[in-house]
């Protein structure tokens, strides 16, 4: 009976896991527009996806595998498409996913790259939640990662910028939303661009990519979690930055959608048009179909244009 | 305002070429630019604002001085390049040379050369807002151009400026929308015929043929 009881409760943790219920750090926001994908495309997207899970899960254990997100994946298929190298893959029985077989990408120096970015970006968003609240779940996750933050250039930059951008944030009033964006923009262009040595043009090009695809990141994930945090009485950017007056949630967004949206599609554009100047040796479509469609798919879904909402887990 | 004879190391009466010339090698020599985060750079960028207003005052003094045929052949070359000195009232030189340094990707430098600026013109608000656009700082550069634009709503540049930026998003819109729009009409379709059927069901009909 017990054990029984005990495979329900791992069943619905494991679906609640499956939906994206359970995720720590909420950023998955760069993803493809599944409807204009080639099966193929969405095949592979899943599988570096599931490479990914597995990738952290070697390197770093279970517990952290729920850290997992959209995000990192494209980050790994973006810097995976600058090398020529074939795609290893395998088919698994996933402790996530009892019920079919998955196909995942392995050994592959982008997906390990884009884990340990993942590990590191956690720990310090996790930091950060410590000193807001206080809570026991971020207490007792931070311990767990902590023996894998080590002491290196990317680890350093990543918590510094972190630092600078909260440190900002509290005082939100005194900066425009792209001085405020800036920070975690040029984090995301630093962790894109730093994977590839000895490029300089290269690094450029990806840098700038970088930079506006973390500013859309940003923005549209302070436009998403708007209501909510106004509700819950928590930071949000936008709330901070554009209503002094104390506006409700609807006069906010009246307000100020028509600015958001010219950012996030300035920036789209900007990623999009940049993608297009990168010597890409694969997964070309994929990468189009998310800077192209996927992006504006996603801002659609967030400004509740779209009829039928698909931001549920692929 | 010192000898600016004296702060570009030049003969007083010097050609225009000459005061070109030296110009362009103090500029190299005292760019900010260059310096990082070198303490120097405050130093260099008030260096900066001298020579260059030294520089302006020269171009703009010395050519009613200069008639001699000699500097015709200079002269049209000043003009061929300064052409855009035409709509820019407060200090073109620097507006000229900020418009290079973002020709050339400089775009710091052209930055801390505006920002060093007292006059706030449509020009200012314009190149601040090219700037900003290459930046990334999509919000305040659209903020600047449509301050130069409604400074001078019939200067065409400005205009252009203003529309790119919209046009742009445009296009990448509308090449979503335009695929989507396909699936659109495929529902319609399906919500006609479910509609058709639920009709049906309650014993009316929606569409007569099926």
């Amino acid at each position: 009976m017990l054990r029984f009881s005990l495979l329900i409760v791992y069943i619905k943790f494991f679906a609640k896991v499956e939906r994206g219920v359970v995720q720590v750090i909420m950023f998955g926001y760069v993803m493809p527009y599944k409807m204009e994908l080639k099966v193929r495309d969405y095949e592979k997207f899943k599988a570096y996806y599931c490479g990914l899970c597995h990738t952290i899960k070697d390197q770093y254990g279970n517990i952290p595998r729920v850290t997992l997100n959209y995000d990192m994946t494209f980050l790994a298929i973006l810097l995976d498409s600058l090398n020529e190298n074939p795609l290893a893959s395998k088919q698994i029985i996933c402790t996530l996913h009892p019920l079919s077989k998955k196909l995942i990408i392995i050994d592959n120096e982008p997906l390990k790259y884009a884990a340990q970015c993942n590990i590191v970006l956690t720990y310090y968003k996790l930091i950060d939640n410590i000193n807001d609240d206080n809570s026991l779940k971020s207490k007792l996750a931070v311990k767990v990662l902590k023996k894998h933050i080590k002491d290196n250039a990317l680890n350093n930059y990543i918590k510094d910028s972190l630092n600078k951008l909260y440190k900002m944030e509290k005082e939100a009033y005194n900066y425009n939303i792209d001085e405020i964006s800036h920070c975690f923009a040029d984090l995301t262009a630093y962790i894109i661009s730093d994977y590839v040595k000895n490029n300089d043009e290269l690094k450029e090009k990806l840098y700038w990519l970088g930079y506006n695809l973390g500013k859309w990141i940003y923005i549209i994930d302070a436009w998403d979690d708007l209501e909510k945090d106004m509700q819950n009485k928590k930071f949000n950017l936008i709330n901070a930055l554009y209503n002094k007056d104390n506006l409700s949630f609807q006069e906010l967004t009246r307000k100020v959608k028509e600015n958001i949206d010219f950012i996030l599609t300035s920036c789209a554009y900007s990623c999009f048009t940049s993608l297009k100047n990168l010597p890409i040796k694969k997964n070309q479509e994929l990468l189009y179909n998310i800077l192209e469609l996927g992006l504006l798919e996603k801002m659609d879904t967030v400004f509740k244009r779209s009829e039928f909402v698909n931001g549920q887990s692929l | 305002m010192a000898n600016p004879y004296e702060i570009l190391g030049v003969r007083e009466g010097a050609s225009k070429e000459e005061i070109k010339k030296a110009y362009r090698e103090l500029a190299k020599k005292y760019h900010p630019d260059q310096y990082g985060a070198n303490p120097l750079k405050d130093l260099a960028e008030e260096k900066m604002r001298e020579i260059n207003e030294a520089y302006e005052y020269l171009m703009r003094n010395s050519s009613d001085s200069s008639s001699s045929s000699s500097f015709t052949s200079s002269n049209n070359y000043n003009n061929t390049n300064n052409y855009r000195n035409t709509n820019s009232y407060g200090s073109p030189n620097v507006y000229n040379s900020v418009r290079s340094d973002i020709q050339r990707g400089n775009y710091s430098a052209a930055e801390t050369a505006l920002n060093s600026m007292a006059t706030r013109d449509a020009e200012w608000y314009y190149l601040m807002g090219m700037v900003h656009m290459r930046k990334g700082w999509y919000d305040s550069a659209r903020n600047y151009v449509t301050t130069a634009y409604n400074m001078s709503p019939t200067n065409p540049e400005y205009r252009d400026a203003y529309n790119t930026m919209n046009r742009n998003n445009n296009n990448y819109r509308n090449n979503y929308y335009g695929r989507t729009f396909r699936d659109d009409e495929c529902d319609f379709c399906l919500k006609l015929w479910c509609l058709d059927s639920l009709c049906e069901c309650a014993g009316g009909d929606l569409i007569g043929c099926c």
